[in-house]
């Protein structure tokens, strides 16, 4: 028994990937605007009648976006696969979820500036219960993650050799750390409450706010076992004795990517099913606070972490 | 539990909050030993200043009603505040009886307004 070959995992890679992104566009992100109902697009309040102008409908424009993000990738994969890239097949992923991202980000951040400039402003309700990081963060798996990591140095670096490519391994540890923060952001955020419905809307919060730590939490354990993985297929001991070693972490890895693609898709439709009839944050604001869909805290952190992310991919496109 | 703040109404941010907690607690909805959100929580959530809600919180524990211990944020300590004699009462009430009346209320409509606010805060059917 030999363990799998670098072509098997990319092609598990990619079939996992390819049919949860196509779902995923199906499914959530083509009536992402209409998610608060018609009074709504992208969590932008909208006069009645906005969706009945066909020709310069902002909808069409959302649509068409999505599609030519979605045919880029496509695109790019059928080559990869094409010419048989297989070392370019993680930068694909990589890149994919960096373009979508950024693209989303863009879009929202258009949509805002033309749609939401003058949002109302309405009285802001104060909940009286206090959040605790302990209550949303689980210490002892953090520390759990940080000594995966960890390991996964001192094997690399007491094994590896002057062979093995750094780069790697530091952008997964970015990644991997760098989620932290973000999670402390996550809980410390809140948008304002309006005084109508003001426990629902609470409740709709804190919903998001642990389906953001979920998955913030799925996403960093996705990439401690690739990391480990890593590590022990270029500094661990030789994986020809242990074939089933690397099956196992890359069961485990599979096994974790199906639980964040599960707790992503289970967090969008609680969303959906909670926020239907609630007023999205950033499409109001309050006396004391502009309308903003992120807060500065959460903007700085994504900025830094998603940047880093930049920086390593073209780094090792360079 | 939550509070409303309004830009409409005259009070300031942080004396708007002391009110709503005391209303609150005079309600029995904050009982004694309840934990409040920090100086921090609060202001971020409000998108106000750090300063304007330790004031407010300062104000509630000069008035007897919190407890603000560092590190461990503000407990309801108390149902009953510091004592304030009738007459400092008093004052406050006409002031307040004044502005109705020169608002063009009858003494009537003035009284059926006490009144339902009186229920309101004892809604609970506690003791005060």
């Amino acid at each position: 028994m030999t363990g799998p070959g670098y072509e098997t995992l990319m092609l598990l890679c990619i079939g996992l990937i390819v049919p949860v992104r196509i779902y995923s566009l199906i499914r959530y992100a083509w009536n992402l605007p209409l998610r608060n109902g018609p009074g709504f697009f992208l969590g932008v309040e909208v006069p009645p009648g906005f969706y009945d102008a066909p020709r310069t409908s902002w909808l069409r424009r959302y649509h068409h976006v999505l599609l030519a993000e979605h045919a880029i990738e496509g695109c790019i994969l059928t080559v990869l696969l094409a010419l048989a890239k297989w070392q370019y097949v993680p930068m694909w992923a990589g890149g994919s979820a960096v373009l979508f991202v950024g693209t989303m980000f863009l879009f929202m951040a258009w949509t805002r500036h033309s749609l939401g400039a003058a949002p109302p402003v309405r009285p802001v309700a104060l909940a009286l219960k206090t959040r605790r990081l302990g209550d949303y963060i689980s210490w002892p798996l953090e520390a759990l993650a940080a000594a995966l990591v960890a390991f996964s140095w001192w094997l690399l670096l007491r094994y590896g050799g002057t062979h093995v490519d750094l780069l790697n391994p530091l952008e997964m540890t970015w990644i991997v750390l760098g989620l932290l923060p973000g999670k402390i952001v996550t809980v410390r955020s809140s948008w304002p409450l309006p005084v109508e419905r003001t426990e629902e809307h609470y409740q709709c919060q804190d919903a998001a706010r642990r389906n953001g730590v979920r998955t913030l939490d799925a996403f960093g354990w996705f990439f401690a076992i690739i990391l480990l993985g890593y590590a022990l297929r270029h500094g661990g001991p030789s994986t020809s004795s242990l074939p089933g070693l690397i099956w196992l972490i890359a069961g485990a890895a599979l096994a974790t990517m199906i639980y964040l693609m599960a707790t992503v898709f289970q967090g969008q439709r609680q969303m959906a099913r909670m926020g239907r009839d609630l007023r999205p944050a950033g499409s109001w604001a309050t006396p004391f606070r502009g309308a903003s869909w992120l807060s500065r805290p959460g903007l700085i952190w994504f900025a830094v972490w998603f940047g880093g992310i930049l920086v390593f991919l073209l780094y090792s496109l360079l | 539990m939550f509070l409303t703040l309004d830009a409409s109404d005259k009070r300031p941010i942080y004396q708007q909050i002391a009110d709503g907690i005391k209303a609150l607690i005079a309600r029995g909805d904050l009982r004694e030993g309840m934990v409040l959100p920090s100086v921090r929580q609060v202001s971020g959530d409000l998108g106000v200043n750090l300063n304007t809600i330790a004031v407010a919180y300062r104000q509630l524990q000069e008035d007897g009603f919190v407890t603000v211990r560092h590190g461990a944020g503000a407990t309801v300590s108390a149902r009953r505040g510091r004592p304030l004699s009738q007459e400092a009462l008093l004052k406050t009430l006409r002031t307040a009886l004044t502005e109705w009346i020169l608002a063009g209320f009858s003494d009537r409509e003035i009284a059926a307004a006490v009144r339902q606010e009186l229920a309101s805060a004892r809604r609970k059917g506690e003791i005060l």
